[in-house]
């Protein structure tokens, strides 16, 4: 008797009193997963109604963010990106919070890894849009510059500045993450220095006539100069 | 103002006129400039107290001291009969964004420290200055009480090519006055008008660089003060530093001109059509040297902008209009032409979206650039064989264009 005790009744009783500790926990966390739920649908709500009124598509649009959207099949506008995200984000909270209260060591311990990554994520993402915008913002200015400098190559120099300023941002975010911190800092380089090292050769090698007929012409001014005085 | 100056003010404490030069880098032409204000003060104002105030921009060729040290020795040698008059000189540098701007607003505090009548201001690179000039530029204002006295040039037909396309054919559309030469660069005006400007507050704007031309023609017509025009003969001055960027100074001047757009919209919404001004000075043929143009090049330019900037102009021009563009890069050159509507068309599409700020604002005036350059190159494929007065019948009928389409500019601001 008394040992069956031990075998099988004690744990039953044991279970009984862990479950009698766990339910009210997990009815809570029930609970809180569906107050999030609706607090993020009503978050969604009432975000899209203030980024429509401080018209931020309007300003997407005229930064180049939404026809960067548009360019990668994201057809939403930019306020309804953004409701949904701070929808969701609501919605994980809830979750995260409810999933703290069921006090289960192993989901504590990844929770709180997870909190300690969460700046990182969020500098990292604020790093590759800053980026993006400022690559969109210095390509223009690039492209614009080379054509009004008559340089017959314009597109090419104005989407090497774009991608350039952009493929730093990308290095910048990732070792704002910590992912392959060294490796991602030397690719970079190489990468870098190799498309330097390969202009020089090629303008080295390929454009030397080129250069000595422009120098040419530059000194012995052969080519038909504008005197307009334009003001 | 530095304490020197200062303090010569409070030396001289009075005078009636004033001419302000500004400079920089200047040495080569200021001498004959000096000179001739000096003529000009003893052959028409010999009775007045005269001063003339060089603003300079930090010059490190000696400017200045070529102001100290300019002037007439003899006056028999150029006058007949010449009562000794008092000329004063202040040659100053002048604080601030470094450009013509800032050099004017030196020159018009000085002026309204010494409680002058009347102000003129002429550039220091000018070689075709006479003294007459200051009599045009001053005269209208102490005799007939005109507030701003515009300069009217003969100049070759391709000089002044942004005045020619943009800056005089929008500004008579606009203000609906015909004040042919609107940044001259050489300007009469009175002391209100220079009180005036003092109280405005735009210097630290492209105004204190390119843009105060503009900016003074600009504000004196929409403001209502009396305009007049003065016919001053040949400008001929020190060729510009080849180097010295197109854009920027297209950037600098269309964009003070959109600026003011904004500001004076009541002023040129309700505008139709335009009238004279009163134009003063005797007109006189004079003759000009050639102007070498690459035309080649210049259309060159023009399909280099059409075929990379495409994605910069889609918001900005109408779709046929960048349509006809496009077109137009795969003309032969005979065929190349950019007609009068297609660019009054094209200049107000720039107005508005630099209104309603579609683009960042300097991405979309250097823009323009390509654009400017081919209708450039149209104009001077269309007038090869003309003379001075066709070339003027040419620029007459864009400008009457500009007054037509101004509807379509009514109709996009708002």
């Amino acid at each position: 008797m008394n040992i069956l005790d031990r075998i099988i009744v004690e744990p039953f009783e044991r279970l009984y009193e862990k479950l009698l500790f766990f339910l009210p926990n997990l009815l809570t966390s029930l609970l809180l997963v569906m107050i999030g739920i609706f607090l993020g649908i009503f978050v969604k709500w009432a975000f899209l109604r203030l980024l429509r009124a401080v018209n931020l598509d309007g300003l997407s649009q005229k930064f180049g963010i939404q026809e960067a959207f548009a360019r990668s099949g994201i057809k939403e506008s930019l306020s309804v990106l953004t409701s949904r995200v701070m929808k969701w984000l609501t919605i994980i909270t809830f979750i995260i919070v409810a999933m703290q209260n069921l006090t289960i060591p192993t989901v504590e311990h990844l929770i709180d890894k997870m909190f300690l990554y969460l700046p990182n994520i969020f500098i990292g993402g604020l790093i590759l849009i800053l980026g993006y915008v400022l690559s969109n913002f210095l390509g223009r200015a690039a492209l614009i510059a080379a054509v009004n400098a008559g340089i017959k190559s314009a597109g090419l120099i104005g989407r090497a500045a774009k991608y350039t300023v952009f493929l730093l941002s990308c290095t910048m975010a990732l070792e704002q993450l910590g992912i392959g911190k060294d490796t991602i800092i030397i690719a970079f380089s190489i990468v870098f220095g190799g498309i330097v090292f390969a202009f020089a050769i090629a303008f080295g090698l390929g454009g030397r006539d080129f250069a000595r007929d422009y120098l040419e012409k530059r000194l012995k001014g052969d080519e038909k100069k504008d005197e307009i005085n334009h003001l | 103002m530095n304490r020197e100056v200062l303090q010569k003010i409070n030396e001289i404490k009075e005078a009636d006129i004033l001419v302000g030069v500004p400079s920089y880098n200047n040495a080569r032409t200021i001498g004959h400039v000096v000179r001739a204000v000096e003529a000009g003060f003893a052959k028409y104002f010999p009775d007045r107290k005269t001063i003339l105030v060089n603003s300079d921009g930090g010059s490190t060729d000696g400017t200045m001291e070529v102001v100290h040290n300019s002037g007439i020795d003899d006056f028999r040698s150029i006058l007949f009969s010449h009562t000794t008059s008092s000329f004063l000189k202040i040659a100053t540098p002048y604080h601030g964004i470094p450009g013509k701007g800032s050099a004017f607003r030196t020159i018009f505090q000085i002026a309204d420290a010494l409680k002058v009548k009347a102000c003129a201001v002429v550039d220091s690179d000018l070689r075709s200055i006479t003294p007459e000039w200051i009599e045009l530029l001053i005269k209208p204002v102490v005799v007939d009480n005109f507030d701003y006295v515009a300069p009217l040039y003969q100049r070759h037909k391709y000089d002044g090519t942004i005045t020619n396309s943009i800056i005089y054919p929008l500004t008579r559309a606009l203000y609906g006055r015909r004040v042919r030469q609107p940044i001259g660069g050489d300007f009469g005006f009175s002391a209100d008008l220079a009180r005036f400007y003092l109280t405005q507050n735009v210097w630290e704007t492209d105004v204190a660089r390119y843009g105060i031309d503009i900016w003074m023609t600009t504000s004196a017509i929409a403001n209502n003060f009396k305009v007049c025009q003065a016919f001053l003969g040949a400008k001929i001055h020190d060729p510009k530093d080849p180097g010295s960027d197109l854009s920027a100074m297209l950037y600098q001047v269309v964009g003070s001109t959109f600026d003011l757009m904004s500001t004076y919209a009541d002023a040129w919404k309700d505008m139709t059509g335009s009238r004279p001004v009163p134009t003063f000075g005797f007109h006189y043929d004079v003759g000009l040297e050639p102007v070498s143009v690459n035309l080649e090049r210049m259309i060159e330019r023009f399909c280099l902008g059409v075929r990379e900037l495409g994605s910069v102009w889609k918001d900005v021009l109408s779709r046929g209009l960048f349509e006809f563009f496009t077109d137009l890069t795969a003309s032969s050159q005979e065929d190349f032409a950019i007609p009068d509507g297609a660019w009054a068309e094209t200049v107000y599409s720039f107005a508005v979206a630099a209104h309603k700020k579609l683009l960042n604002r300097e991405h979309l005036l250097r823009s323009l650039t390509p654009l400017y350059i081919g209708r450039v190159a149209s104009f001077v494929k269309e007038t090869q064989e003309s003379s001075a007065v066709e070339v003027e019948d040419k620029i007459e009928a864009l400008c009457r264009v500009f007054e037509e389409k101004k509807d379509s500019l009514r109709r996009n601001w708002d």
